[in-house]
């Protein structure tokens, strides 16, 4: 039987190697052997979508081998998450709505950030692609979620992301906005005012431990 | 204004000066006050538009329209339309990875979609921009981007997990693109563009296997009618960049995520006209840097051999 670090680093290897049965296989050992589902999901899955994210950034992996992990992740994910307390719960690290913004039906970042937020600990509402301005608002003020994250593909879209920025803090300044997407730099993020930016799904959970950190819970 | 000069450039010749093709797009229907909505929908406000900014800019050349929606809508997908923006494709009739003669999907013709709008709006139109000596550019969709339209996100691991079915859907895409050209040539453009913006999210052994071979009937076709042809790609291509010189276009056209120093050495490294890439993000749309001076950058790099300034 395999040693718990050995499981770990299996499950980092099948993701990367984007080898969806190997990582259900590991993950079933994970189980089987006793070992905390949650640490696997963190210290295995996670952190081989960790090592995703930097190939991606090398321009080694384009989306198909990114797309293609992510399944092998939500692989292993299907065996370990029965195993783990609800995240909604007390574990929950804080709640982010999420959503491509109005006319951009491009939801690939943005599954993948939600993939990640999910994985690290937070609580998700997905809102999907094309989302209106006043959704975003709306559905903050129906979760009470500490975040919102919006994500544009397109040049011409991205400009909606500033005009719900300025909808939310109207509305409450303590609601964090991030932002991300093909055409968004951090000149773009200052421009908008929105308070963080994930320049790709490797990074959006330190971001949003980071807002957590640095915003008050809207109530 | 002057087509002539911009058909030089895009075949790799040397021209007195860089000529300039301003990807106008709905941007035209901002020039007239019209939604984006209406004017792509009436041809009559298409060919007032494009000419109106070939007249504004002083285009050495211009894009019909710039929309690649339109073979979707063509064949049976459904679009979400907006007031400033092109409509975006919301089905995918081919997800479910059925046979096509269960997708609802019927392959375009003439009558198709907006086809007869596009057909009255280059009739309108190419006149007027004869007398501005302003080229007419065609741009159709893409094999990939088609694809994805077609049958949505899962074409990408379809590249590696289905690789049938896949090269199915890019077939399928191949022919109707080969149409769209086939329909540009017949209404008196100058140039033809293929706009695959989302080639640049693959390796450069899947652009080969998956785009190249899907673009030939069109380049084909392209040089058959004697018209120069551009393959137009967005995002950073650095690592597909030499494939895409292989595609057998004239030329390429890139965005502003590329370093045009770069991009013109591997131009005329494959005997290419190139065209890019002011910055459409950090200058034209937000201002962040300064036009004039991000247009005296393009020319300096592009200089005025086989290049031609554009938006990136």
């Amino acid at each position: 039987m395999s040693s718990k670090e050995e499981l770990l680093q299996k499950l980092h290897d099948t993701v990367v190697a984007f080898d969806e049965e190997g990582t259900r296989q590991a993950a079933e050992e994970i189980v089987s052997g006793g070992h905390d589902p949650l640490d696997a999901v963190m210290n295995g899955l996670a952190y081989g979508m960790e090592t995703v994210g930097r190939l991606f950034k090398e321009q080694e992996y384009f989306v198909p081998e990114v797309l293609l992990c992510a399944d092998a992740l939500n692989a292993g994910m299907a065996v370990l998450k029965p195993h783990i307390p609800s995240s909604g719960g007390d574990n929950s690290l804080g709640r982010v709505v999420i959503g491509t913004i109005q006319g951009d039906v491009h939801d690939i970042g943005k599954n993948l950030v939600k993939l990640m937020l999910d994985v690290g600990g937070f609580t998700v509402h997905d809102l999907g692609n094309n989302v209106p301005y006043e959704s975003f608002i709306e559905e903050q003020e129906r979760t009470g979620a500490e975040i919102i994250g919006i994500s544009a593909m397109l040049t011409t879209t991205m400009m909606g992301m500033k005009k719900v920025i300025e909808l939310a803090k109207k509305k409450d300044p303590r609601i964090a906005v991030m932002i991300g997407g093909a055409p968004v730099t951090p000149n773009v993020v200052k421009l908008f005012k929105a308070d963080g930016y994930a320049q790709s799904a490797s990074t959006v959970v330190a971001e949003a431990k980071r807002l957590m950190g640095a915003f008050c819970p809207a109530q | 204004m002057s087509k002539q000069a911009l058909i030089q450039a895009l075949r790799g010749g040397r021209t007195a000066k860089a000529p300039w093709l301003p990807y106008a797009g709905v941007n035209c229907a901002y020039l007239i006050n019209e939604k984006a909505s209406d004017y792509l929908q009436d041809p009559a406000l298409l060919a007032k538009g494009i000419v109106e900014a070939a007249r504004k800019y002083k285009a050495d050349g211009i894009p019909l329209l710039f929309d690649l929606s339109v073979e979707a809508e063509a064949l049976g997908c459904a679009l979400n339309w907006w007031p400033d923006n092109v409509p975006s494709v919301v089905s995918h009739p081919w997800s479910g990875k059925q046979p096509f003669s269960e997708t609802g999907l019927r392959p375009q013709d003439r009558n198709s979609g907006r086809w007869p709008v596009i057909f009255e709006a280059a009739r309108l139109a190419k006149p007027e921009l004869e007398k501005l000596d302003c080229a007419l550019m065609g741009l159709i969709c893409g094999p990939l981007t088609l694809a994805s339209h077609l049958a949505g996100v899962r074409i990408f691991t379809d590249v590696y997990k289905n690789k049938e079915f896949a090269h199915e859907v890019l077939q399928f895409a191949s022919q109707m693109i080969a149409l769209s050209t086939q329909f540009y040539i017949e209404m008196g453009c100058d140039v033809v563009g293929i706009v695959d913006p989302v080639s640049s999210q693959i390796k450069a052994p899947t652009f080969a296997e998956f785009v190249t071979p899907y673009c030939r009937q069109s380049v084909e076709l392209v040089r058959e009618a004697g018209l120069p042809s551009v393959f137009l790609i967005c995002g950073d291509c650095t690592k597909v960049i030499e494939e895409v010189c292989l595609t057998g276009t004239d030329a390429f056209a890139i965005d502003e995520q590329l370093n045009l120093t770069f991009v013109r050495d591997v131009a005329r490294k494959h005997g290419k006209g190139f065209v890019g890439n002011l910055k459409l993000t950090l200058s034209l749309s937000l201002g962040l840097l300064s036009p004039r001076e991000d247009t005296l950058v393009s020319l300096a790099c592009g200089g005025t051999e086989g290049f031609v300034l554009a938006p990136g």
